[in-house]
């Protein structure tokens, strides 16, 4: 196992493989997550990054043909346990999405949902401070503080999928992870969502699964390679990028395979 | 590469001749549906309208004392029964002094509606004033006069193949050559029910039985499957009993609705001792058979809601009932709502079903409640048809008039209800 921060481990995964069907999409996954960090998960398409990155808040429970073996801990409890509600591990979990998903509802609505159905806010007011709170946090206050009353689904995908980062963060979960969250946006949107994670970075743990390489390198610390379902490598990001220890890593990053 | 392009020019023309044919078949199909509606629109209005109106015949009449109120004590049960259909026969004679057989009398006397009796008892009791004086008054004619005066083409037709011979036609032109005969709104068509005499039917009784059919209908139907659809959909694990399941409703929704009026008489009537011909049985069995309706849109609409949607509420920590209560069920209510109202107008044009449970019976009666005996549009349309009487004719094409304007106004619901409130995401 290789533990690459002196920091504290948030997340440990021990021995995770997935099955869809008969078909194995994760093989064995050792993975240490630290705290407060940026992870990032890279690998070419169907390599099982994504897979790996539903396990952690057990999304992979809502797809009927999927199994999953082994163990992940967070703050050391095996969230696999059998009397683990996956209701409450996900709201400790926040997720973004790879295509922005507001509600159509109001921009309010969207970010004040989490916290009232889990009863996190006693009164409006504490609601009111809660949502505006976590728009800033999400850098999308000042752009939306006029029309919290207009549908989310009425801003720019860049905005949408900050919209999103507001909604996830408004119930202060421990750990956020993001599905690829910039591959529907532009660039110039990307670069405002890559700086919000390096902000977020300081109070919460991150994990991102993303396509870009340069996007990994930019905004993460540490970096695990995927390849069709086991995890080649994992270290410091540079060192990653640097050298790599592994000849698939070093294929895959200089463009060789992927 | 010339060769190539010569190629592909001549493959394109090929391509271009098929999709012409193509787009004229579609033409002529759409054609000719049109004409088609067209056909049976024209052929129901000209039909139908004329129901709308009726004849009135305007008389002299004279509430004579002597009939109305004997005692002269200005009793109202008195008044209640006196014999207003002497007081009509006696205008009647007294325009055609010259009548004197009794059979010829006979035939005179029915000129008026039996239901104008009424009205002028009515009449008499809000002004009793009126006994002892003369009036003109515009008296309902009977359905025979009613059809000769809006048919004039049968007044040149033989006798024998007339439905009034020379005398009564002769009394009919001195009416109207008087000037003692018009055309008025048929208010009995909206206000009354069903009746042995053409002129004094209408749609006002099987329209009730058909709100109150429906109502239950919905009661029932619409809470049970929209429920239905989202467990099945949402809730319920997928394994060989759900799939089983699944199959059935589909094949429900193909079964002849008969075998649902069937199910009704066996299991509503006869074990259940529920009352016949009454609304409240209606509705059920309308129901059974509208449930796979609602239940197959309930699904169809929920699928239609996109995954990241639910992906979004669960990554949020909602539970799947919350995610399906708060996200997705709203979002695909313009579709269930859509599915519902087409099942209720199919349920509203629906007679089969209904025969069997005897709401086919003659009902003079308006129906108050849901457990008075009723009929409702299509049967009370049937009911029309089958009936030999000429007037009727034109009422059975009023009912379908009735019944396609209800048809159409539900239908527009629903292409308003998932316009306004589909929502973009």
């Amino acid at each position: 196992m290789v533990t690459v921060t002196s920091n504290n481990i948030k997340i440990k995964s021990k021995k995770i493989s997935v099955f869809y069907g008969d078909k194995k999409a994760l093989d064995s996954i050792n993975l240490e997550i630290p705290e407060k960090k940026v992870t990032s998960l890279i690998g070419p398409s169907g390599c099982g990054k994504s897979t790996f990155l539903r396990c952690l808040n057990r999304m992979n429970d809502t797809i009927d043909i999927c199994r999953i073996e082994g163990e992940i801990f967070i703050d050391d409890k095996n969230i696999y346990e059998k009397n683990l509600d996956p209701v409450l591990l996900r709201a400790r979990i926040g997720m973004v999405f790879q295509k922005p998903n507001p509600f159509p509802k109001s921009i309010f609505d969207n970010v004040a949902y989490g916290p009232k159905i889990h009863g996190i806010v006693n009164s409006e007011d504490e609601l009111n401070d809660l949502v505006k709170d976590s728009l800033k946090k999400a850098g999308l206050y000042n752009e939306v503080k006029d029309r919290l009353n207009e549908p989310g689904t009425s801003l720019s995908g860049g905005q949408q999928q900050r919209l999103c980062i507001a909604r996830a963060i408004a119930v202060s979960p421990e750990v956020i992870l993001m599905d690829e969250p910039c591959s529907a946006l532009d660039p110039i949107a990307t670069a405002v969502i890559e700086e919000l994670i390096d902000e977020l970075a300081k109070n919460f743990t991150i994990v991102i699964v993303t396509h870009s390489m340069q996007q990994a390198a930019r905004v993460s610390q540490q970096t695990a390679f995927f390849h069709m379902g086991n995890l080649i490598e994992v270290g410091k990001t540079e060192e990653i990028f640097s050298m790599p220890k592994q000849i698939k890593t070093q294929d895959y990053i200089t463009g060789k395979i992927g | 590469m010339t060769n190539i392009t010569e190629k592909i020019k001549l493959s394109l023309s090929k391509r271009q001749r098929s999709e012409k044919r193509f787009k004229f078949l579609g033409f002529i199909g759409i054609s000719f549906a049109i004409l088609f509606l067209i056909i049976i629109l024209y052929s129901i209005f000209s039909q139908g309208q004329s129901a709308f109106k009726s004849t009135y015949i305007e008389l002299n009449i004279f509430f004579d004392e002597k009939i109305i109120d004997v005692e002269g004590k200005r009793d109202i049960e008195d008044i209640k029964f006196a014999n207003f259909r002497k007081i009509i026969t006696n205008s009647l004679d007294n325009y055609f002094p010259e009548v004197e057989k009794r059979e010829e009398k006979r035939k005179l006397h029915e000129f008026i509606s039996s239901s104008e009796e009424k009205n002028l008892m009515n009449l008499v009791l809000s002004n009793q004033e009126l006994i002892g004086k003369s009036k003109q008054l515009w008296l309902l004619a009977s359905s025979t006069i009613d059809v000769i005066h809006k048919n004039p083409e049968m007044e040149r037709i033989v006798e024998s193949d007339r439905l009034v011979d020379d005398l009564e036609l002769s009394w009919f032109k001195t009416f109207k050559e008087n000037g003692n005969l018009k055309f008025g709104f048929n208010k009995n068509f909206f206000s009354k029910a069903d009746s042995t005499e053409p002129e004094q039917a209408g749609v006002l009784g099987s329209m009730l039985g058909s709100f109150f059919t429906l109502l239950i209908t919905l009661i029932l139907s619409f809470p049970i499957a929209v429920a239905a659809g989202v467990f099945l959909e949402e809730l319920a694990p997928k394994n060989r009993f759900t799939d089983f399941i699944e199959v059935n409703i589909n094949n429900l929704a193909a079964v002849p609705s008969i075998i649902f009026g069937l199910l009704g008489l066996a299991i509503f009537l006869n074990v259940m001792h529920l009352p016949r011909s009454a609304p409240i049985v209606g509705g059920m069995v309308l129901a059974l058979m509208t449930l796979p309706t609602i239940i197959i849109a309930t699904r169809a609409s929920l699928k239609a809601v996109p995954p990241s949607i639910r992906e979004a509420a669960i990554g949020l920590g909602a539970t799947k009932f919350q995610t399906v209560n708060h996200h997705v069920l709203p979002l695909s209510m313009p579709g269930i709502l859509t599915g519902t109202i087409i099942g209720m107008s199919q349920a509203l044009g629906e007679s089969a079903p209904l025969l069997m449970i005897g709401m086919v019976a003659f009902i003079v009666d308006i129906p108050g409640s849901f457990t008075d005996s009723a009929t409702v549009l299509p049967v009370q349309i049937y009911l029309w048809k089958s009936t030999a009487a000429r007037g009727f004719l034109e009422l059975t094409a009023a009912g379908v008039m009735v019944l396609l304007t209800f048809l159409i106004l539900m239908n527009g619901l629903a292409v308003f209800v998932r316009q306004k409130f589909e929502k973009k995401w």
